[in-house]
C-alpha cells in the first residue's frame, strides 16, 4: 500500500495537467500550429501506431539504445575494475571523466560524422559517450564505499579479482550502479533522440527522433507532440515498471534502500 | 561590498544583457528579418549593409534575427517573433498548407543547385538502399527536386525518402569528402562549386533539369499581421528587396566588394557566382504552380490554391 499511493498521486497530477493543456488549447486562443488539442494528438498518434511508422521506429530507437547502454556498461565495468587494482588506472579513469564527462555528445557530432559517418554506428557511439562517464563516476563512488571489511574478507577467502567482483564489489555498491544506469537510461534516450533529429535516417525508417524531425518539417504539431508522448510514455514505464521492480527485488528486498 | 552582493551584481548584468538579446517589439516601425547565408541570399545581405529599408522609412528599426534553419523561421513567424522569412517555395507550401497565414512578398534568386555524387555511382538510379543522401531537412526545396526527379525515371517520388541524411551544407561537404556512406549531396552555390572542383565527385542531377523550368530559388514571405497592421513598413521592405536586386545586377563588382565581409571568399570568387550565366536575381517570383500541383500530388501537401492570390501579397511580381 504504502508503494502505490505516490504512484497514483503521480498519475493524479499528470491528469489535472493534461485537462490544463486541453482547456488552453481550446480556449486559450493559441494558434493550433502551436497548441494542438489532445483530441489532435490522439488522432495523430493513433495513426501512426496503426500505419505501423512510431512502432517501427521506436523499436528501432530502442534497439539503438540498449546496444550502446551495454557498451557502454561493459566499457564502464571494466575501467573502474581496474580503477580498483591500480591506482594510476583509477587516476587514468579520473582524467577521462573530467575531460569527457562535461563534453554534450552534440558538441562532438561533428567529428563523429569525420570519423564514423553518419550510420547507426555514428549515433551509437555518441550515445555511449553520454553513458559511459556517468556510470563510471557511479561505479567508482559505489566501489569505493564498499566497506573495508567486506574487501578484506573477499582477500581472507583468496577469491580471485572474478569473484570479488561479483560477491562482493558489485553486491555490496549495487544501489550505486543502479542509479548510474537510470541516468545512463534517461541519457540515452535523450542522446539518441538527438543525435537522430540532425542525423537522420540511419538505416531503413529511422528512429523516433527522425519521426519528430520530419513532424517538425512538415509542421505536423499534432504528430510533432504524438512523438514526444511516446518518448514520456517509454520513459515513464521504463522507470515505474522496470526499475521500481529490479529494485523492489535487489537493493530494497536486501534493505540496502528504502 | 560583500560575497552576496556581487554575485547579486553579476546575475543583475547578466540579466541586463539578456534583455538586448530579446527583439525590441516595443518601437513602432520595426521590422524583423531572419538573416539567413549563401549567395542565393546575396540581396539580404545587400539591403543589411546598404541600410535600404531605413532609406525607404524614415526612423524604421531593422532587427535581424539569427536562426537555425527554415523551420526554425516558420516557427518563429507562428509565434509572432518575426515579421519577414526567405526560404523556398516546398517550405513555404508546407505552412500555407498547414494554416499560416502569410504571403509571398517577393522573389529573391536563382542559384545553380543539383545533386553531386561520387563518380562510381553514375546516375540516380545508382544511388542504392546502403548509400545516403545528404540534404538540409525534409520537405525542403532540394528533396522536393529529388522527389520529382525519382518521380519522372522510376514513377515513384518517394523512392530516396529512407535514404536521406538531413545535414547542412558544410557538414554535408564534409561528409560526402570523408568517405562515409553518404554518397551524394543536394546542395547549391557555392557547396555545388566547391564539390564539382574535387576529382572523383560530379553532378548527376542538375536542378532545373529536375523541374523542368525556371524557378525561384528563394522567395521572401511576411506574415499578414505585418502585412496589415504595418503597411508602410510592408512597402518599405518590398522596396529595399527591390533596389538590393538592381544593385546586384547592376553593379556586381561593387556588390561582390560588399560581400566579402560576409563570405570568406574573395571578391573576384564572388563576382563569378554573381554573374553566373545559371544564377539570377529577380523579385519575379516563378514556379509556386508546378511545385504546389506536385507536392500535393505526391501527398507532401493536403491543398493547393486555387488563385495565385492566395499566396501572393497584391502587387508581388510573378510569373507561372
Amino acid at each position: 500500500m504504502k508503494n502505490k499511493k505516490p504512484l497514483v498521486k503521480k498519475w493524479m497530477w499528470g491528469l489535472l495537467l493534461l485537462v490544463a493543456w486541453e482547456i488552453f488549447a481550446r480556449f486559450g486562443g493559441a494558434s493550433p500550429l502551436a497548441f494542438p488539442s489532445l483530441v489532435d494528438i490522439g488522432k495523430a498518434l493513433a495513426e501512426s501506431i496503426i500505419s505501423g511508422d512510431i512502432v517501427q521506429q521506436t523499436a528501432f530507437s530502442l534497439g539503438m539504445i540498449l546496444w550502446g547502454l551495454f557498451l557502454a556498461l561493459v566499457l564502464a565495468l571494466a575501467l573502474s575494475t581496474l580503477s580498483i587494482i591500480n591506482g594510476s588506472m583509477d587516476a587514468l579513469s579520473d582524467t577521462l571523466v573530467s575531460i569527457f564527462h562535461p563534453l554534450p555528445g552534440i558538441a562532438l557530432l561533428p567529428l563523429v560524422i569525420l570519423w564514423f559517418g553518419t550510420g547507426s554506428k555514428a549515433v551509437i557511439i555518441i550515445i555511449v559517450h553520454s553513458v559511459v562517464w556517468p556510470l563510471l563516476l557511479n561505479l567508482k563512488s559505489g566501489f569505493k564505499s564498499v566497506p573495508l571489511i567486506y574487501q578484506k574478507i573477499g582477500k581472507n577467502y583468496e577469491y580471485s579479482l572474478g569473484k570479488r567482483m561479483r560477491r562482493i564489489y558489485i553486491p555490496a555498491s549495487l544501489p550505486f550502479g543502479l542509479s548510474g544506469l537510470k541516468i545512463g537510461w534517461a541519457r540515452a534516450w535523450r542522446a539518441a533522440i538527438s543525435a537522430e533529429m540532425i542525423f537522420g535516417a540511419t538505416g531503413g525508417k529511422g528512429g523516433i527522433g527522425w519521426y519528430i524531425f520530419n513532424k517538425r518539417v512538415f509542421m505536423d504539431t499534432p504528430g510533432l507532440f504524438a512523438g514526444l508522448v511516446v518518448i514520456i510514455l517509454i520513459g515513464m514505464l521504463v522507470e515505474d515498471v522496470f526499475f521500481s521492480q529490479v529494485e523492489n527485488r535487489t537493493v530494497k528486498k536486501w534493505g540496502m534502500s528504502q | 561590498m560583500n560575497k552576496r552582493n556581487r554575485i547579486l551584481l553579476v546575475l543583475l548584468i547578466f540579466m541586463f544583457l539578456m534583455q538586448g538579446c530579446s527583439s525590441e517589439t516595443d518601437g513602432e516601425k520595426t521590422i524583423r528579418i531572419a538573416e539567413q547565408y549563401g549567395i542565393a541570399y546575396a540581396p539580404v545581405q545587400v539591403m543589411k549593409e546598404m541600410k535600404y529599408i531605413e532609406e525607404e522609412l524614415e526612423g524604421a528599426t531593422v532587427v535581424w534575427e539569427q536562426l537555425a534553419n527554415t523551420a526554425a523561421i516558420r516557427e518563429a513567424m507562428i509565434a509572432g517573433e518575426l515579421d519577414v522569412g526567405f526560404m523556398a517555395i516546398p517550405p513555404f507550401l508546407i505552412g500555407w498548407d498547414k494554416g499560416m497565414d502569410w504571403k509571398i512578398a517577393t522573389g529573391l534568386s536563382y542559384v545553380p543547385v543539383g545533386l553531386v555524387a561520387k563518380e562510381e555511382i553514375p546516375s540516380l538510379e545508382g544511388i542504392g538502399s546502403e548509400h545516403r543522401i545528404a540534404l538540409p531537412q525534409p520537405g525542403s526545396v532540394q528533396h522536393i527536386l529529388l522527389s520529382m526527379a525519382s518521380k519522372r525515371e522510376f514513377g515513384d517520388p518517394k523512392r530516396f525518402d529512407d535514404r536521406l541524411v538531413t545535414l547542412s551544407h558544410p557538414d554535408g561537404v564534409q561528409a560526402l569528402f570523408s568517405g562515409s556512406e553518404v554518397s551524394a549531396h543536394f546542395t547549391s552555390t557555392p557547396y555545388l562549386e566547391q564539390e564539382l572542383d574535387q576529382e572523383g565527385f560530379h553532378l548527376i542531377l542538375d536542378g532545373k533539369e529536375a523541374f523542368g523550368q525556371e524557378f525561384s530559388f528563394i522567395i521572401g514571405a511576411t506574415t499578414a499581421d505585418f502585412h496589415e497592421e504595418d503597411p508602410e513598413a510592408y512597402q518599405a521592405f518590398v522596396k529595399g528587396i527591390q533596389k538590393s536586386v538592381d544593385y546586384i545586377n547592376e553593379k556586381p563588382r561593387e556588390a561582390a566588394a560588399l560581400l566579402t565581409k560576409y563570405y570568406d571568399m574573395d571578391e573576384d570568387t564572388i563576382y563569378g557566382y554573381l554573374t553566373d550565366p545559371e544564377a539570377e536575381f529577380s523579385t519575379t517570383a516563378k514556379g509556386m504552380k508546378r511545385f504546389g500541383d506536385f507536392m500535393l500530388e505526391s501527398e507532401y501537401i493536403e491543398k493547393m490554391y486555387g488563385s495565385v492570390e492566395e499566396i501572393l501579397w497584391e502587387g508581388t511580381l510573378y510569373e507561372e
